[in-house]
């Protein structure tokens, strides 16, 4: 009878999120499925071109450009800016001088609008008035026209974004906090070095939260759209597109199957890139889930 | 004394439920008209517009009030309107531009198609053209409005510094003044790559195409000769330093901004570019003379024009009276007397007939004598192609100014995603 009781009561408590659940997720995800097999503009009826827009995108090169731009967003992501995250949230961890000044300044990036930041880096970038080309020609350096040259542009909208650690370091700190002093005490006595000590101590220690980190950085680097959009528009040449701009670009022109197929590619491939990296990363780790 | 105070209390309700019932009764009159604007905020028509709304409320007080959701932001209101279409919910007025992409609205029936109205009569007050511009398979679903010309601007005082007497008609005069100007240490173009549509070199090639292709230009395929002649004539403007080094990639901002610093000494844009240049440049103002951009082919004194915006509004097939309201509000806008303030007051230009003496600023005087003087007129390439060609424009353009495209590889490219 309390069993009953209870399961009565688990399923009224689950009833209003699965409802939000279904009809916000659920539902739109049905959605962009089934409507990525038509042509649709979403004003006239849609007509049934089974996986049409799937074959069109996917031997469009400037579509493939876009997946191959994302997949190298989401690898900066996880080995790039989780490295420089990690690195600083162990030397703040060993709260050197004016650890919390530095950790707020870190995070500081985190709460100012990524569109403030885009415009920011695009006046940085300016060939002509930019801060970057003026500090590079004080020693002699030949400036560029960094978001104007296929060869520089995707390399400075990734480093805008990736140079702000401070979301992730402040994670991979708060993990740091977990681990017992008695662990660095003893491998002192032992004689270990501090490189030695987080080594084979702290990184060993925070595994499950650094997977989770990169497991998260690499999701926002598949799904990236912002910064691009308010830097480049995708260009010069398409050289900085991503799947997200793709898809707006459909959507801006009414090729709503298009966007909808486009759509559901970025979902299947982050998926499979987030579900391989965990597989990866978790490998011989058997405890690592239970830990994040 | 108890039933006395029953009897007050009895009329005291009697005369509030009275009151409250003749309330509800002159609120249930009253049409209530939503108009998402553009012309709010900083908008230089902003000011005109709000006086209009609001003496048109107070003269259909308790029977038609128009309430204005300001929406500053020129892209974001049109995502708002194509995302309310598609979704089937059409503001009770709005404004659009009129282009291939935005066509598929007079798909919708959901929009009010204002051909039986400008039949008439009220199809006088446009003019010649403008209407037949807004015509999609017999319909008029977007009423023309506002209309503009994109002439070039040129700065005199540059010209003069740089020793060119005067402004270049034929391409071999631009290569020298432009040479001269270089040489003086100015910038001879604005351009810009970047942006949703590369604005200023789209209409620079716009120019370009009228001056190889002629009025009819458009009538012709994508990717013949005048679309390859005028691309080339766009990549020489993108190299020997005829525009600045941050033309590739550069935004509006940009491109603008140079002209505003006094920098370049040729660029594009349309009227409503005068108020800003007024306030933030007033010497670069003064220096400025527009005119057709320098002949590149046959076609001599082409100028590039188009619908601006068109007023469009819900069909309200259920409610025929919201629907009545709705074309008198859109005839309150588009009367004569009207228009000529919101004209007088930003220096902008209408597709209604009006007079147009009233328009005191220097730059706007010379914007009309170029467009009277044109020897005939097309609209830019954004307004006779879908979005998705334009937001390629911007990325082929960059390959070509880059030197890994040719002109026909740039054409080929937009043909390309036209043909899809």
């Amino acid at each position: 009878m309390k069993k009953n009781k209870n399961i009565k009561m688990i399923l009224l408590f689950l009833v209003p999120v699965a409802f939000l659940y279904i009809s916000f997720f659920i539902y739109p995800l049905a959605f962009v499925l089934g409507t990525s097999l038509t042509e649709w503009n979403g004003i006239s009826a849609m007509k049934f071109i089974g996986l049409g827009n799937y074959k069109k995108l996917l031997t469009d090169g400037t579509f493939l450009l876009s997946i191959k731009n994302n997949i190298i967003w989401a690898l900066s992501g996880g080995f790039i800016q989780i490295p420089l995250a990690t690195m600083v949230a162990l030397i703040l961890a060993r709260k050197p001088r004016g650890w919390k000044t530095l950790r707020t300044i870190y995070f500081l990036p985190n709460i100012i609008s990524a569109v403030a930041i885009a415009m920011m880096w695009k006046a940085i970038y300016n060939p002509m008035y930019g801060f970057l080309n003026a500090f590079l020609n004080l020693f002699g350096i030949e400036g560029h026209n960094w978001l104007g040259e296929t060869a520089t542009a995707l390399p400075a909208v990734i480093a805008q974004t990736v140079l702000y650690i401070g979301y992730f370091m402040v994670i991979i700190f708060a993990a740091t906090t977990t681990i017992p002093k008695s662990f660095y005490e003893a491998a002192e006595i032992d004689g270990c070095t501090t490189l030695q000590q987080e080594w084979y101590i702290t990184l060993p220690m925070i595994r499950g939260i650094l997977v989770t980190t990169i497991t998260l950085a690499m999701a926002y680097g598949m799904r990236h759209f912002e910064a691009t959009f308010l830097m480049t528009s995708g260009g010069p040449a398409h050289s900085t597109s991503v799947m997200g701009l793709v898809l707006y670009n459909k959507m801006d022109a009414f090729r709503l199957g298009e966007a909808n197929a486009t759509g559901t590619i970025l979902i299947l491939l982050g998926t499979v890139v987030i579900v391989l990296i965990r597989k990866l990363l978790s490998r011989g780790d058997a405890g690592s889930d239970s830990v994040q | 004394m108890r039933k006395i105070t029953f009897l007050v209390l009895s009329l005291t309700l009697l005369a509030a439920g009275t009151l409250f019932a003749n309330g509800q009764q002159d609120k249930e009159k009253e049409i209530v008209l939503k108009w998402p604007s553009i012309w709010v905020g900083e908008d230089s028509k902003a000011g005109a517009v709000a006086e209009l709304v609001d003496q048109f409320n107070a003269d259909n007080a308790g029977k038609i009030r128009v309430e204005v959701e300001a929406q500053p932001d020129y892209d974001g209101y049109e995502q708002k309107i194509r995302t309310s279409i598609a979704a089937g919910i059409v503001p009770d007025i709005f404004t659009m531009k009129l282009n291939p992409t935005t066509k598929a609205y007079y798909e919708s029936p959901l929009l009010m198609d204002f051909s039986k109205e400008l039949n008439g009569g009220w199809g006088k007050d446009f003019n010649a053209g403008t209407v037949a511009q807004a015509t999609v398979d017999g319909m008029v679903k977007s009423l023309p409005y506002e209309v503009a010309i994109t002439p070039v601007w040129y700065n005199m005082d540059l010209f003069k510094k740089a020793g060119v007497s005067k402004y270049p008609q034929t391409y071999a005069e631009f290569l020298d003044a432009a040479a001269k100007l270089k040489a003086a240490g100015f910038i001879p173009t604005s351009q810009m790559t970047g942006g949703s549509n590369a604005w200023t070199s789209m209409l620079w090639y716009s120019h370009f195409l009228a001056s190889f292709g002629g009025p009819d230009v458009y009538a012709n395929p994508f990717g013949t000769d005048a679309y390859v002649k005028a691309a080339e004539v766009l990549l020489a403007m993108y190299s020997d330093g005829n525009t600045s080094i941050d033309a590739i990639g550069g935004d509006a901002g940009v491109s603008g901004g140079h002209y505003l610093a006094g920098e370049s000494a040729m660029f594009i844009n349309g009227p409503w570019y005068i108020g800003r240049v007024k306030s933030e440049a007033p010497a670069v103002y003064s220096a400025t003379e527009v005119g057709p951009a320098p002949a590149a082919g046959n076609n001599k004194g082409a100028m590039v024009g188009f619908l601006q915006t068109n007023f469009a509004a819900a069909a309200n097939a259920d409610d025929p009276e919201k629907a009545a309201a709705a074309v008198k509000f859109i005839k309150w806008m588009t009367k004569s007397e009207n228009v000529a303030k919101i004209s007088a007051a930003s220096g902008a230009m209408f597709a209604v007939k009006y007079d147009s003496s009233s328009i005191t600023d220097e730059l706007m005087g010379k914007f009309i004598n170029a467009s009277n003087d044109a020897s005939f007129t097309i609209p830019h390439l954004e307004g006779v192609v879908t979005s998705d060609v334009i937001t390629e424009f911007g990325q082929a353009l960059g390959k070509m100014a880059l030197g890994e495209a040719t002109p026909e590889e740039f054409v080929e490219m937009l043909k390309k995603v036209q043909d899809q």
